[in-house]
């Protein structure tokens, strides 16, 4: 570069700085906008919490009940976030001194969402702790906080076959009454073929409303296998490979599953044989895991035992008892802190937590965690388990109004 | 309680990262406030089935083999992050399926492109020499200017700096006399800043081509999210608080001055706040309007919000070897003209360019054996989304998805479609919901003529405190987009506040 290339340069430098002031000058001083397209799309399809109203309680016998719900416009939900059909919502409640959460897979429909309707079916659990308090105090006008809707049991074109085969057990069926009552609304195009398993055939949970879907179209299929029972019309027994094969169409087809963990780890023994492609076999669990000793590499000495657990959140900390049977999660929850969850089951790592010091136990099968994560120490507390006493630095929220 | 500190970051994207770390590395009592679960913004992971999917990295940049360090190694041995990295192979294939189209893949190193540039098309061989040396000047140039030295100076020592400063790559290519398609084979790049080749200042671009080329693009074992965590515990090591699930409503303001932040109902003071945020949300909804002097409303309503992405995420149930992919990164576009390419990112139908990566080539053992893990990447313009609704929204993305699909199986000649055992699909959408970034933008600032790395790293001194004690960095910051930009951005700026913080001595405290 010669002199006056530099010069030149030098000049053509001072010009662009020039420009940039001038461009600045003569830019508005005016507000700059508050949101944009996008972000308004996230609140519509991805809000953080929905908070919903009951408007109907329909009783499906004894031990199951459905709840409609409408958007609860007095705190700001003017509409509900559409979905896919099979996803569910997590809800957020304040009982006794816990804030806890429960995933309900979305039993009705996007058009419904979008008519500002959720319908979820629940099955009162014996012993539990979020239902039997449901049973008791929910009445219509009750309010109560949700996630947006999240899972990964769906139909996903790209991948998918046009035939899904869904096997459910007992109140698993909601996500694959989702996509029955789609098909029938023509927003979902599948073929869809559910082998459903109960006890009895006069207990069977949305049976006849099921029933009543498949006589509407000859897209879905629906076949009851009961357990307890031999009654014409129905299968017996359990959901075997047999059985897919005699109703699995010949086509190309992908198997969902949901159910309890006990029929999932039988109904996969089952599936494994019939040698689908990887990706064709989807499953998720609905309901709780079995206890940790149940599970592969499981520390026998750990068993029984009360851990002592301290808890670092934010800038405070508090010791706490962990009890050996119970996941890290249920610990925090007992001791009334308002940790992060949302699908309870060891997929969505809305729980992930760092430990700090001290051992748990993740069974494998609820694994899921990203590779790092299990590289530095962090766990999702709803699927780990103490075997030592620790330390867990939890990432609580800053809202505590996401509980209704 | 704790709620007096030296240094606050807020966000914690590769920028904020590296900021807090810089900040508790130079002992100084640090908070770093995160809104997510995850660190990372735009660099993570996510875990679908047996697979767990690179969110965004396509090629880590200046960061060199563990002999030969570059500037973001050095950095991360400095702040005590050492990690095994992958070096990836070969540049990139760049297909053209148009007329006068082409398939070329480029390998790493100077002398093997400038070969295989010659071999595809003969008589560009002195051009693209050049254009090498001209590009290890402008390395040379950039380091000359962070180190502080004066334009005189870089003139001497990095002339080709100086000479085109101002003047656009293409330009630059074709007074070189590099025949148009040699041109274009070199222009690919453009798509990882995003602006065509015609408009982006020469240093720059120069400056990418033979870093990429010459020091070689790295991946992680463990995705981005490994190393976002792994700085996580960095700045834990060193004293640094790190807060998830933490949204910061407000920036505090005293006198005029940046003085903490508001988190839920409580206030956290902070002798000096840095943003890892787009600052036009800051601005708008964040601070008390009267403390934004005029200078700095005009200057960020003057620049124009850069592009989002559109990612396709495929888990495929047979391996590399059985689909025939041997390609780490692949180009793939109808037409060899950027400003084309770019124009067209301003529409959901007609945009065409895209790049598809197959990270198992890069980092074997990312996924199962007998499985491969790719995702294809396309960008589109600030803007471009608006019209999506929730109505239409799974029909436009499925719609994107299969087009990206097929192009590649149609350039490439393979079956993918019929593979897939995992998918996932980002839009605008998703990096809004995820980044919080206006309209989803993932590439900062678009560069105008007079915004690019010159122009504002000229102006970092007035322009890096637009408020007393509220500094930016990350990817809307004086660099350009970019994991090595926004670490260096949050670097620099981490430094420079807690400079700020020694020369005010103990009269604070
Ligand atoms: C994706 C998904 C979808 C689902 N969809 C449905 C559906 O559509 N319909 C349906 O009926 N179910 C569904 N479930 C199951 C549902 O989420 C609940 O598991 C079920 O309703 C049982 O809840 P429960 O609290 O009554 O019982 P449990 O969860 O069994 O209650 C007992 C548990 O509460 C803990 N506990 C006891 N005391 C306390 C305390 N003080 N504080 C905190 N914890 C305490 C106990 O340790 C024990 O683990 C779904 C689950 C998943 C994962
Ligand atoms: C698909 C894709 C591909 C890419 N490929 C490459 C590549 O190959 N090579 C490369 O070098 N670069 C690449 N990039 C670019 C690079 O990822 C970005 O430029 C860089 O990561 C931006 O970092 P950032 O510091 O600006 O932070 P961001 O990623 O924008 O993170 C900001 C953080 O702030 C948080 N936040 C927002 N609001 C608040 C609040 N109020 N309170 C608290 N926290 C808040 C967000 O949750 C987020 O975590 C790619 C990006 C994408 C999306
Ligand atoms: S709540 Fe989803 S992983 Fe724990």
């Amino acid at each position: 570069m010669n002199k006056n290339e530099e010069q030149a340069a030098f000049t053509k430098l001072g010009e662009l700085n020039q420009r940039r002031q001038e461009e600045i000058n003569a830019a508005a001083a005016t507000d700059l906008p508050k949101t944009y397209p996008m972000n308004e799309l996230v609140k519509a399809l991805h809000p953080a919490t929905q908070y919903l109203k009951v408007t109907e309680i329909i009783d499906h016998g004894p031990d199951a009940k459905s709840f409609v719900f409408a958007p609860d416009k007095d705190k700001g939900t003017t509409k509900l976030a559409t979905f896919q059909p099979g996803q569910y919502i997590s809800l957020r409640l304040h009982i006794g001194d816990s804030y806890v959460t429960r995933p309900y897979a979305i039993r009705s429909t996007p058009l419904q969402a979008k008519e500002g309707k959720y319908v979820l079916t629940m099955k009162l659990v014996n012993g539990g702790f979020v239902t039997p308090y449901i049973w008791k105090n929910w009445q219509v006008g009750t309010t109560v906080a949700a996630s947006g809707p999240a899972g990964e049991l769906f139909y996903e074109p790209l991948r998918d076959g046009k035939n899904i085969v869904a096997i459910a057990g007992g109140s698993g069926i909601t996500p694959f009454y989702s996509m029955a009552q789609a098909i029938l609304e023509n927003t979902l195009d599948v073929n869809l073929t559910i082998l459903y398993g109960s006890r009895r055939h006069d207990n069977i949970l949305l049976g006849d409303e099921l029933q009543g879907i498949a006589e509407q179209t000859n897209r879905v299929k629906l076949v009851n296998v009961l357990s307890d029972e031999e009654v014409p019309g129905f299968e017996h027994g359990f959901i075997s490979k047999d059985l897919i094969e005699k109703y699995a169409p010949a086509a190309d087809y992908s198997i969902f599953i949901s159910g309890p963990s006990v029929m999932y780890q039988f109904v996969m023994k089952e599936v494994a044989q019939l040698h689908l492609a990887p990706g064709r076999v989807r499953h998720e669990l609905n309901g709780n895991t079995a206890a940790p000793d149940q599970f592969a590499g499981y520390p026998a000495e750990a068993k029984g035992k009360t851990f002592s657990m301290t808890v670092i959140t934010r800038d405070q900390s508090k010791t706490i008892p962990a009890a050996a049977n119970e996941s890290l999660l249920i610990a925090l929850e007992r001791a009334g802190i308002i940790a992060p969850s949302m699908c309870r089951s060891g997929i969505c790592s809305a729980c992930r937590s760092q430990v700090l010091d001290g051992h748990t136990f993740t069974p494998t099968e609820f694994d899921h965690r990203r590779a790092a994560d299990r590289e530095f120490g962090y766990v999702n507390t709803c699927v780990a388990y103490p075997t030592s006493d620790l330390t867990l630095k939890v990432p609580v929220h800053d809202y505590a109004n996401q509980f209704g | 309680m704790a709620k007096n500190y030296d240094v606050i970051v807020v966000g914690a994207g590769n920028g904020g990262l590296v900021a807090a770390a810089t900040a508790c590395k130079l002992g100084k009592k640090t908070l770093l406030i995160e809104r997510h679960n995850l660190p990372g913004g735009a660099a993570s992971s996510f875990v679908r089935g047996r697979f767990e999917f690179e969110t965004a990295l396509h090629e880590l940049a200046a960061y060199g083999p563990k002999e030969k360090p570059q500037g973001i190694r050095q950095m991360f041995n400095w702040l005590g992050v050492d990690l095994a990295m992958h070096e990836i192979p070969g540049a990139y294939r760049y297909i053209i399926t148009g007329k006068d189209g082409f398939d070329v893949a480029l390998p790493n190193g100077r002398e093997a492109v400038i070969d295989k540039i010659e071999e595809v098309v003969p008589g560009s061989r002195a051009g693209v020499s050049k254009l090498f040396d001209y590009g290890e000047e402008c390395i040379k140039g950039y380091d000359l200017l962070q180190a502080g030295k004066l334009l005189q100076e870089v003139a001497k020592l990095a002339p080709a700096f100086v000479k085109y400063a101002t003047v656009p790559y293409d330009q630059v290519l074709a007074e070189l006399n590099i025949p148009l398609k040699a041109r274009q084979i070199l222009e690919a790049y453009w798509c990882y800043i995003g602006i065509p080749s015609d408009t982006f200042e020469f240093p720059y671009f120069a400056e990418m081509l033979v870093t990429y080329v010459e020091n070689g693009a790295y991946a992680p074992t463990n995705r981005s999210h490994e190393i976002t965590t792994a700085l996580v515990h960095a700045i834990q090591a060193n004293g640094g608080d790190v807060w998830f699930n933490t949204e910061v409503k407000r920036v505090l303001t005293q006198d005029g001055q940046a003085v903490g932040v508001q988190v839920g109902n409580d206030q956290i003071y902070g002798r000096q706040v840095i943003c890892d945020l787009v600052p036009n949300t800051v601005y708008a909804k964040m601070i008390d309007p009267a403390v934004v002097p005029e200078h700095t409303l005009k200057l960020t309503n003057a620049r124009q919000l850069g592009t989002s992405g559109y990612l396709v995420y495929l888990g495929l149930n047979k391996s590399p070897e059985e689909l025939g992919i041997k390609d780490y990164s692949v180009f793939i576009s109808s037409t060899g003209d950027s400003r084309t390419q770019y124009e067209r990112m301003n529409t959901l139908d007609q945009n065409d360019f895209m790049i598809m990566n197959c990270l198992n080539i890069a980092v074997p053992g990312c996924s199962p054996a007998g499985t491969s893990l790719l995702y294809a990447t396309q960008l589109y313009r600030d803007g471009s989304w608006d019209q999506v609704t929730a109505e239409n929204y799974d029909e436009v993305k499925d719609k994107i998805a299969r087009r990206v699909i097929k192009q590649y199986e149609d350039a490439t000649g393979i079956k993918i479609s019929d593979a897939v055992e995992e998918v996932a699909i980002a839009t605008p959408e998703t990096f809004a919901r995820y980044m919080r970034t206006p309209n989803g933008d993932i590439y900062g600032y678009y560069g105008k003529k007079w915004g690019q790395t010159i122009a504002r790293m000229a102006n970092l001194d007035k322009e890096a405190q637009p408020i007393p004690h509220l500094y930016f960095c990350g990817g809307s910051s004086f660099m350009m987009d970019g994991y090595s930009s926004a670490y260096f951005t949050g670097f620099t700026i981490g430094k420079m506040a807690c400079a700020a913080l020694d020369k005010e001595g103990v009269k604070n405290e």
